[in-house]
């Protein structure tokens, strides 16, 4: 089990009326990378910036390998941060960016240079390291700022949306990038995003926020398939609402609905076909069903196009689902 | 050549040809041989500017004009800058008061603050002219300082600090070593600004001059009263061309057109 790097306790951050995180308690692992995911206002980069010393909590305490660190001003932690706009200095080249923390730590001049090239290499800019900021592109930028951070050898390294200012296919690059070089260096890593496919494919444990708290947080397998509450499963791209006769809410993804076979147990509801969506491999059925507590539900439904044959709009069929695909939320996640 | 707004071209070349027609004419009668300040002037000659550097008044005052011109500079420099930066960085209460503050100077009459200067500096406080100038220049000067330099702070983004902070460096070295180096052109551009406007300035210096102490405008005005030939056209060149020189080094290093937007890339 990996020791915590950073803790937050009852940390809460308050501006004026306005509460952007409230009474949160979370762990940072040891050399994992966590991602702090929500939408915009949830207070994932406050956070962010508490832990890095930007803005001080209003109340509670943080703590860094152990040590009280919530008064601690930035330039005294030892962490490394990667902003959304890069932040690179206009005014030095590439390699002396890189080498600014380096030249503080009164580093030497040789194992500066050595430790620039170095890192330059990792992110894989080595042959860039006379240019100016101004001179390269976002993806390249974006580089630097990361070989900037990591060139000090810091305790964690925070990314503040590293990926938002990218087009569509560097990002996917830069996932994997920042991914292998996590695992390469062992650095503990706390990234903020609000993009789902982000932190599923790159982090080792997500902690969903929303209104400045916490709303689920576990591995990505954990909380994709079994979202706590509705604001989770909603936020993962899951479709079907429905509530039993019990009343508890459930969700369940629309590639394990079938369709046309009545279930043992488990889910098993009669159902009206409303329009179909022909995918090639697969068909997106929307049907109109009424669920175990009498209300009317929506339904997406993704089926193989193949078993699908007869489903014109007005067709009466039955929607099943197993058990072990039901999932209970516990309550509707929201405020 | 065709253009689509007629009335506007016409009205530009117009307001070019009143501007610079005048100061065509200073030009070419201190080429003059003659001793008359007559347009078109009498022959070729240089003498008229040898005449004017070898006039003490004019190099004397000159000297004084660009010593209270740099330091007016350096001060005005001093004080807004931090005060620029308390302004857009800081969170002092009132800020647009404060700002406001700093740009005055720009809409109170410059005789008025000659006054009052004299007033309080020279007779209240004892202080002799030259002090009065260097502080009436300064208050000049200030809103260049402060105006100029803080549009070229706006637009630097403020997570560069962090960033040099967050890599280790105190709050004093991430200014020194990131803030004002990405503020250099914006101080360059104020201080040239700044510098331009003390030199030329007429009312100020007028009224607090003496026998001692007095700048070359002053002298200049004082001079045509007196003597009317090609020797005043030949220093007004020489000035022409010392600004020319200023606004092509502005030019070169910053350029020039930012400057007067304020606008630092």
């Amino acid at each position: 089990m990996s020791t915590a790097a950073a803790e937050f306790a009852g940390v809460t951050q308050r501006f004026g009326d306005f509460t952007a995180v409230d009474a949160i308690d979370l762990a940072i692992p040891e050399g994992r990378l966590t991602t702090l995911l929500g939408p915009s206002g949830c207070g994932k980069t406050t956070s962010l910036r508490m832990l890095a010393g930007y803005n001080t909590p209003t109340s509670g305490t943080i703590r860094i390998h152990g040590v009280d660190s919530t008064r601690l001003p930035p330039e005294k932690r030892g962490l490394g941060m990667v902003f959304q706009s890069y932040a690179l200095f206009p005014h030095l080249t590439v390699a002396d960016n890189v080498g600014y923390g380096l030249k503080l730590r009164r580093i030497p001049a040789a194992e500066r240079a050595r430790r620039v090239q170095e890192t330059l290499g990792l992110v894989g800019l080595a042959h860039l390291a006379g240019s100016r900021p101004k001179n390269l592109s976002g993806g390249q930028q974006q580089r630097v700022a990361l070989a900037r951070a990591i060139a000090i050898r810091p305790r964690l390294l925070l990314l503040d949306e590293p990926l938002s200012n990218l087009d569509a296919r560097l990002r996917v690059q830069m996932r994997t990038e920042i991914r292998r070089i996590q695992s390469e260096t062992g650095l503990t890593v706390v990234l903020v995003t609000h993009d789902q496919d982000e932190a599923l494919e790159m982090s080792d444990l997500i902690v969903l926020m929303r209104g400045g708290r916490i709303m689920q947080q576990g591995a990505p397998r954990e909380v994709f398939s079994r979202p706590a509450n509705r604001f989770v499963a909603d936020f993962l791209g899951y479709e079907n609402f429905l509530a039993d006769a019990a009343g508890s809410l459930l969700t369940v993804r629309p590639e394990h609905l079938s369709l046309g076979a009545p279930a043992a147990d488990g889910l098993g509801l009669e159902a009206t076909v409303v329009s179909t969506a022909y995918r090639g491999v697969d068909l997106l059925v929307t049907l109109d069903a009424v669920d175990g507590s009498g209300a009317e539900v929506r339904l997406q439904a993704d089926v193989r196009a193949g078993d699908a044959a007869e489903l014109a709009p007005g067709t009466r069929t039955t929607v099943s689902a197993a058990p072990e695909h039901l999932v209970q939320l516990a309550d509707s996640g929201k405020e | 050549m065709k253009t689509r707004r007629p009335v506007a071209a016409t009205l530009a070349v117009a307001g070019y040809v009143i501007m610079i027609v005048p100061i065509l004419f200073v030009v070419t009668t201190a080429f003059s041989s003659g001793s008359t300040l007559r347009f078109p002037p009498e022959g070729f000659s240089l003498r008229w500017f040898e005449a004017a550097v070898t006039y003490d008044p004019f190099m004397e005052s000159l000297v004084s004009s660009l010593e209270l011109a740099l330091g007016a500079t350096a001060l005005a420099l001093l004080l807004g800058v931090p005060a620029t930066l308390a302004i857009h960085r800081g969170k002092l209460p009132g800020r647009g008061f404060v700002e406001g503050l700093f740009l005055s100077p720009l809409i109170v009459p410059e005789l008025v603050v000659g006054l009052a200067l004299y007033q309080q500096l020279m007779i209240g406080l004892g202080l002799n002219n030259v002090a009065a100038l260097l502080v009436g220049h300064t208050a000049l000067m200030l809103p260049y300082a402060v105006r100029v330099t803080g549009a070229s702070l706006a637009l630097a983004d403020p997570a560069v600090e962090e960033a040099a902070r967050g890599l280790g460096a105190s709050p004093l070295r991430a200014f020194r070593t990131v803030t004002l180096p990405m503020l250099r052109p914006g101080i360059f551009s104020a201080a040239l600004l700044g510098f331009v406007t003390s030199f030329n300035n007429v009312p100020l210096s007028l009224l607090l001059q003496d026998r001692e102490f007095r700048t070359l405008p002053v002298t200049m005005l004082d001079y045509v009263q007196q003597s009317y030939n090609p020797r005043i056209a030949a220093m007004a060149t020489l000035i022409l061309a010392g600004t020319v020189m200023i606004a092509v080094i502005a030019e070169r290093t910053v350029g020039f057109a930012k400057i007067f937007g304020g606008i630092n890339r």
